[in-house]
């Protein structure tokens, strides 16, 4: 994770209206508080107490779960583009 | 940047080949000219729109195999894994190779002057195009970059007193104005028919980057201001082997790979290809983006205005009284402007696709570098068969520069080798596909995030790969109205 680079002002642009997450260890803003847990998790882990820990490995348990979800939309995706583009070649 | 006075010097090829001369196999090499719309078009064989949705498809169907990937250990062991190999005598080959640059340079000039009128027999075009922008740079990123080691001005420039001046605060623009520069000139005027021509360019080039290197001095100008060495120190990221210019990160860099790849006289570090390009410090600033999005944008101009398309969107234009003169650099400034322009916008959606506030100009800045990969998969689609078939010819002439064999040998490709052009385009974007994607895995904190940012840039992506393979199956014309 990107827990060495620097934190200026240009590398994060939030909207005025917005109400970020903030990481407590190192103030960079995130849109959702699972995102911060997640990162958290992989910039801080050293520091964390148990139940941060925990915390994490539920929100990566739960990200787990959707990605699962996820791969399958993309292997059917794959598949529709293989065949339709077989289907395609066999048509032409 | 130099195919189109490579087609020209490709033409004549062709003319030799017809004339009977000396050719190693069949005659084929008309389709194999070294321009990779000849090559390409030989290999289509269903229709156009299917051809050109393949090739978006094998890129977004790459994008959606690269997401099965989601195991940032696994990644990073892929890319943490370097080799050394021994490698004695390095430093006494780097001072061989400065003083080969500097006899090199001398040599190109005076014998554009003195030699042969002709390209094809006169070894200041042959050793220009064929040897240098052609196979040097193919070993820049398929070997490892040298040219911060062989550049002759470099070493002149390292001779001279320096001013020491500190640069304006420009960034890179100055090596992007410079680099469309000479794109222009190479496509406007012709420098692989006209040896002395390419000679005074030369002289030319010389005149502005030592009087450059004096004012600023050599490292503020080679690192920042010098077009060509840019292009070279961007292509020797996607190369295996580390050198000085691709191994260590520059001093605002934060990199953890610089302790393990710290120069060792007798050793080289070998890394698997393209994660050079993994590194968040290659692209520091808009201005660097700018200049990756030309190199990138370079490639297509190029092959553009060598299009009938292109000669039928500007006759009218012209029968209407406009310049072409004035036509060729406009389309050249507004095609880059509008490449950045969607680049940038791909930038800020990848904000809302990706749940993220970093801003739209640090993603711009982590994304650039997979660009370079896809230059370099189009430079070799480019060049390769060009430099094969033209190399026996440059170590013919080489042998006697002032007074050249009247028969020159020329390889002809196989026929096979049509096939070439098209995977390294493809090569080229796969690549791109896989790095990007690894620059997400170690921007964004979640995987699915991660996957998500990376909508925008595979839509840009299919859509770019569509476009050059739409190029690449025109037939290709001499630029129209120069």
């Amino acid at each position: 994770m990107t827990e060495t680079q620097p934190l200026d002002s240009t590398t994060y642009d939030v909207p005025d209206d917005a109400e970020p997450e903030r990481c407590p260890e190192c103030g960079r803003p995130f849109v959702r508080e699972e995102l911060v847990t997640l990162h958290r998790g992989q910039a801080h882990g050293g520091r964390l107490d148990a139940d941060e820990i925990e915390a994490f490995e539920d929100a990566y348990e739960k990200e787990s779960e959707r990605l699962r979800l996820f791969r399958l939309k993309a292997l059917i995706a794959l598949v529709i583009l293989y065949f339709g583009l077989l289907m395609t070649y066999a048509l032409v | 940047m130099a195919s189109l006075a490579n087609r020209r010097l490709a033409r004549r090829v062709v003319t030799v080949v017809a004339l009977g001369v000396a050719v190693f196999a069949a005659p084929t090499v008309t389709a194999h000219g070294g321009s990779l719309g000849a090559s390409a078009r030989e290999s289509v064989t269903v229709p156009t729109w299917l051809f050109l949705l393949t090739g978006g498809a094998v890129v977004g169907a790459s994008f959606l195999l690269a997401s099965f990937v989601t195991d940032r250990r696994l990644i990073d062991d892929l890319h943490g894994w370097r080799a050394t190999v021994p490698f004695p005598g390095r430093d006494s080959l780097a001072s061989i190779a400065r003083v080969g640059g500097v006899l090199g340079v001398v040599g190109v000039v005076s014998i554009g002057y003195v030699g042969p009128g002709n390209g094809l027999s006169n070894l200041a075009i042959l050793v220009v195009w064929v040897g240098w922008w052609a196979g040097y740079a193919m070993s820049a990123y398929l070997l490892g970059e040298t040219w911060s080691t062989v550049n002759p001005w470099r070493t002149i420039a390292e001779l001279l007193p320096s001013l020491d001046r500190s640069l304006p605060p420009m960034g890179a623009w100055p090596a992007v104005v410079g680099l469309l520069t000479l794109i222009w000139i190479e496509v406007v005027s012709p420098l692989a028919d006209d040896p002395a021509l390419l000679s005074t360019v030369v002289v030319g080039y010389t005149i502005v980057t030592l009087a450059g290197a004096v004012v600023f001095g050599p490292d503020r100008w080679f690192d920042r201001v010098d077009p060509i060495a840019a292009v070279f120190s961007y292509y020797g990221h996607v190369a295996p082997v580390v050198t000085a210019s691709t191994g260590i990160a520059r001093s605002d860099g934060t990199q953890r790979d610089d302790s393990e790849e710290r120069e060792d006289a007798n050793r080289l570090t070998v890394r698997p290809p393209g994660v050079g390009l993994t590194r968040a410090d290659i692209v520091t600033d808009s201005s660097d983006v700018a200049f990756v999005v030309a190199l990138l944008w370079s490639t297509t101009y190029d092959g553009l205005v060598a299009t009938p398309a292109w000669e039928s969107l500007i006759t009218p234009l012209v029968e209407f009284g406009v310049p072409a003169h004035l036509l060729y650099p406009v389309a050249l400034a507004a095609g880059f402007v509008g490449f950045l322009g969607v680049y940038r916008l791909a930038a800020r959606s990848a904000r809302s696709t990706g749940e993220t506030y970093l801003a739209a100009d640090e993603l711009a800045r982590r994304f650039a570098p997979p660009l370079i990969a896809i230059a370099a998969g189009y430079h070799l689609a480019h060049y390769l068969g060009y430099f094969l078939s033209l190399a026996p010819v440059l170590a013919t002439v080489l042998t006697s520069p002032l007074s050249p064999p009247a028969i020159v040998p020329v390889f002809s490709l196989p026929g096979w080798f049509g096939a070439i052009p098209v995977a390294s385009v493809l090569a080229g974007h796969l690549l791109a596909i896989w790095i990007a994607h690894a620059a997400a895995f170690d921007l964004f904190p979640g995987r699915l995030q991660a996957i998500r940012s990376q909508y925008p840039f595979t839509l840009v992506m299919v859509a770019y790969t569509m476009t050059s393979l739409w190029i690449v199956t025109q037939p290709t014309i001499q630029p129209p109205f120069l």
